[in-house]
This record gives C-alpha cells, sequence and structure tokens, in this order.
C-alpha cells in the first residue's frame, strides 16, 4: 500500500514539473484565490480593529451638580460599575476638567476667557462605556431614576445620542458587507479555480481515456491528478505566504495612514500561524477538491 | 475463449448522425492461441468488435463471453481486472505524451502493481524485443509513426496478455514499417497469445494465410480458415 502512495506520489510530482505551463497557470489562479483569501481574512481583522476603535471612542458622561461629593459621586461610580452593561467608569474631577480643556484647547482665544473669569466651571463627572455602544440608552436610564435626579445636572446622550446609533448601525453594517463580501470573492475564488483545473484537466481527458484503456484502476489514475492539484495549492500557499508579508512589510506606514492606524503587518505577524494554515487550507484545499471533481467525470460508468 | 452470440450494437442517434447499427446478430468463437484478422471497410464493424472484447463498449443485445464469463455485467471501473488480460494496440498509438517511452510501457505494469525492479527489468526486455532499447528515455512526440506503434505494442505485450487486440495498427504507417509491426504481431502469437488484428490492407490479409472473418454493414460476411482478403 506504502509503495503504491509512492509510485502515485512519484507520478505526480513528475506530470508536474513535465507540464510546466499548466503547472505555473493553475499555481497561478490558486495564488490569486489564496491572496484573496488572506486579505478577506485581515479585512475582517481591520473591520474589527476599527469597530473597537469606534467603540472606545463612544461614551456617555453624567454631570453632577456642583454640591454633589466627591465620595457620594464614587458610591455612584461603584453602584454603576455593577451593571452589566457597563465596561469602564472613570471619575473625573471639575479640575481634571479643567486641565483636559486648558491641554485640548491650548491655541484657542476662548481659552484666555476661561483664565479671565477666574473660576473652574466644570462640573465633576462620571465617564462611562459601555460594552456595546447601543446600550447607552441603560445607562442614561439609570441616572433618570428619583434616587440620582436630583444629583445629576446633565445626561449628554441627548447630544450624543443620534451619532452613537448612527455609529453603532454603521459598524454593523460594515460588518455584514464585510461577510457578503467574503462569501460573494470566495465563492469566485473556488468558480474560477474550479474551472482553471477543470480545463486543464480537460486537456488531458484522451490520456485519461488511455490511462483505462491500458488497465489503470481509477484510484490509480485520479491519484497523480490530486497530488498534481496539492501540489500546485501549496505551491501557491507558500508563494503566497510570502509575498504577502513582503508586501505588508514595504508598505507598512502607507497602510497604516490608509486605514487610521491599523497595522497589517503587525496584525499578520500576530497572527501568522492561523494566516499560514489558512492560506494552506485554502491553497491545498481548492487544488484537491477541484482536481477530484474535475478528474471524476472522466472516470464515471 | 471469446464467444459472441448473436451480438447486436447500436449507437444511438444525435443531432449530427442517425441511429447506426454496427453489428447485427453477429456470431462467432475464437480459440486461445488463434490469430484472427478482421477486414472490412470503414464502418464495417470491426472496432465495434474489439471494443466489445476490452469491455469499452456494452452490447445492446445479445452476449460476449471471454474465457466463459459474460462481459455484459461487467462496470467500466471493474474493467481494469479484464484489460489484465487483454492488450491494445491502437491505429492513433494512444500513447501517454507527458511519459517517456520507458514510462509509457512500464505504465502498465504499475498499474497492475508490480514490483518496481521487476516492471524495470521487463520494459527493457520487451522494449529489446521491439528493436526501442536505445529510445528508452525519448517521449512520443520524438519518435517516429513506426516507432510510436512499437511502443505501443510493446505497452501491450508487457503484462503478457492471452489476448492482444489490434485496431488497424498499420493504418498510419509506411509498408516497411507495416511489414515489422505484422511481423512482430506473428511472433508474439508463436508465443502463445491469442491476437485480433482489424486492418483493411490487402497485403498484409493476403500475406499472413490465417484465419479471416470478413464483415460488411455490421454482419459477418465470410469467415474462412487461411483466409484471403475479398471485398
Amino acid at each position: 500500500m506504502i509503495k503504491y502512495i509512492i509510485k502515485i506520489f512519484k507520478s505526480g510530482w513528475i506530470n508536474l514539473k513535465r507540464q510546466g505551463f499548466l503547472t505555473l497557470a493553475t499555481s497561478i489562479v490558486i495564488f490569486i484565490a489564496v491572496l484573496l483569501g488572506t486579505f478577506l481574512y485581515m479585512f475582517q481583522g481591520g473591520m474589527s480593529f476599527l469597530t473597537e476603535a469606534i467603540k472606545d471612542k463612544i461614551d456617555v458622561s453624567i454631570y453632577f451638580n456642583e454640591q454633589v461629593s466627591r465620595e457620594e459621586i464614587l458610591k455612584i461610580r461603584e453602584e454603576v460599575a455593577k451593571l452589566e452593561e457597563v465596561n469602564k467608569v472613570s471619575y473625573v474631577s471639575p479640575e481634571e476638567a479643567y486641565e483636559n480643556f486648558v491641554k485640548t484647547h491650548e491655541n484657542d482665544p476662548y481659552l484666555e476667557s476661561l483664565k479671565a473669569i477666574e473660576i473652574n466651571p466644570f462640573l465633576p463627572s462620571l465617564v462611562i462605556q459601555t460594552k456595546e455602544p447601543s446600550q447607552y440608552k441603560v445607562v442614561s436610564e439609570f441616572f433618570k431614576k428619583e434616587e440620582y435626579s436630583s444629583l445629576v445636572y446633565e445626561i449628554d446622550d441627548y447630544k450624543r445620542g443620534t451619532i452613537i446609533d448612527r455609529i453603532s448601525s454603521l459598524s454593523s453594517g460594515i460588518r455584514n458587507i464585510g461577510m457578503v463580501l467574503t462569501l460573494f470573492l470566495g465563492l469566485i475564488a473556488i468558480i474560477v479555480t474550479f474551472n482553471t483545473l477543470r480545463v486543464s484537466i480537460y486537456s488531458q481527458r484522451e490520456e485519461i481515456e488511455i490511462m483505462r484503456l491500458v488497465g489503470a484502476k481509477n484510484s490509480f489514475v485520479r491519484g497523480p491528478f490530486l497530488i498534481q492539484g496539492v501540489l500546485c495549492g501549496l505551491f501557491a500557499a507558500i508563494l503566497c505566504f510570502v509575498f504577502s508579508l513582503l508586501l505588508l512589510f514595504l508598505l507598512k506606514s502607507n497602510l497604516e495612514n490608509l486605514f487610521m492606524g491599523f497595522d497589517m503587518f503587525g496584525f499578520y505577524k500576530d497572527h501568522i500561524i492561523i494566516i499560514l494554515l489558512l492560506q494552506l487550507f485554502i491553497g491545498v484545499g481548492l487544488g484537491l477538491i477541484s482536481s477530484f471533481f474535475a478528474v471524476r467525470k472522466y472516470l464515471k460508468d | 475463449m471469446i464467444e459472441f452470440k448473436n451480438v447486436n450494437k447500436k449507437y444511438p442517434a444525435n443531432s449530427f448522425r442517425e441511429e447506426k447499427m454496427a453489428l447485427d446478430n453477429v456470431s462467432f468463437g475464437i480459440k486461445e492461441g488463434e490469430f484472427v484478422t478482421l477486414c472490412g471497410r470503414s464502418g464495417a464493424g470491426k472496432t465495434t468488435i474489439l471494443k466489445l472484447i476490452s469491455c469499452e463498449e456494452k452490447p445492446s443485445s445479445g452476449e460476449v463471453l471471454f474465457e466463459n464469463q459474460s462481459m455484459c455485467d461487467i462496470r467500466k471501473s471493474e474493467a481494469c481486472f479484464l484489460r489484465q488480460k487483454v492488450g491494445s494496440i491502437f491505429q492513433d498509438y494512444k500513447l501517454l505524451s507527458y511519459k517517456t517511452v520507458f514510462e509509457n510501457v512500464a505504465y502498465a505494469l504499475e498499474a497492475f502493481d508490480f514490483d518496481e525492479n521487476k516492471i524495470e527489468e521487463e520494459v527493457i526486455q520487451v522494449l529489446d524485443l521491439v528493436g526501442l532499447k536505445d529510445k528508452v528515455n525519448c517521449f512520443p512526440r520524438e519518435l517516429s509513426g513506426g516507432e510510436k506503434q512499437r511502443v505501443s505494442i510493446a505497452r501491450a505485450l508487457i503484462h503478457r496478455p492471452k489476448v492482444i487486440l489490434a485496431d488497424e495498427p498499420t493504418g498510419n504507417l509506411d509498408p516497411y514499417h507495416s511489414r515489422d509491426v505484422v511481423k512482430v504481431l506473428l511472433k508474439i502469437n508463436e508465443a502463445g497469445s491469442t491476437i485480433i488484428l482489424s486492418t483493411h490492407s490487402k497485403e498484409i490479409v493476403n500475406a499472413l494465410k490465417k484465419r479471416v472473418i470478413t464483415l460488411e454493414d455490421g454482419r459477418i460476411i465470410r469467415d474462412e480458415e487461411k483466409g484471403r482478403f475479398f471485398l
């Protein structure tokens, strides 16, 4: 049995070497499919990064009345933190708020007017980040309760509510589009690869018939074609691995600016094993399955 | 050894062709070690008879027996076991273009899972027999028509089949190469193999002085021991 497999493997390898142009053409098509798969995986990674980045920037600020003490606010903070929907709560004192304002508006003319009034107009606040952007409503409802409403000066979700809603639906929209795009492009890649292999095997249909006439069993005819498909896929996957690594390294800074700080090279490096396995899976899988179905047509009874 | 009992073979009609009766109530038998020539015009049914023996085609009705086993029940995927007993030679050689002469001949043995050392020994021996020992590493595209046909003969011989089916093996060859091919076939027959040769070459049929089955429009019109070409 092992000898038989070695014989099939050897035959597949020899055919692969001798059919240079066909091998190259098939490998290039599988390479494109693997490259597409790699970038779709990275696109999904990029989408997660962007969604997380957007989520990080979405928070609800609760401004308390001037007379509410720091201790009282910290107690409320503990209560809020217990809410299931809440991810992070930070207390911002009036002094910190003042400092932050000065820092962010360093060159603004109205910083002068703020200094001129000589008092700190900022109120103490809690900056609350929810797990999902859409959950900000739970937080605002929490502070509308009777026991807190007298302490609260303002809940700023009235201003930001629509923006949060929009961003939230936008990020899920982008995710859905990404998913549909992945499926659609993936399907195209499979069809193109299958067709290329089918044409390549079609050109050898007479040889398949000869093999059968000479007395070869179906498995002996099919084997070398499957090995050829697998080797083309393997070659394409390795080529794609090196090519994309090199491309991302060379375009590192350009891509980072283009994709809002998403470090594609870093992502590739961090997920290098998964990406390599994915590439091998796509390349070898496509080569094997396409060859199997393409040659099956000529081996039917 | 081989028996045809009231065999009919119809090829169904398609958009280019009407239904065609390739064999019409054909019955004959072939004994082990015989040299039988099938002759007749193109389309008379010679190739169909060979295809029925090698299990490439199935009869529409009637029965084809090979060593008392009916060929009608054998599926295409199981035909490989029958083809271990049959060697085929084709007019268009049917060589594997990406394989060398050695590999083309060895393929038939590899397909039957022979030992690798034995394969090499046997292939060299049979290539020597057909006079191609010095062409082992050539590809089919580097050979002449006669040489290609000799590779095809070597491949048909390599697994020592009981029957050799030669479908117009001299059809693409000049008279010199044709004579060589016939000589090889006679030599194989003397060694004990049954030969079924399909041809429409008058010179070959008359020179052989062996059994001749003459076909016309799918029917046997003559079956003579030491027959002559007659059309």
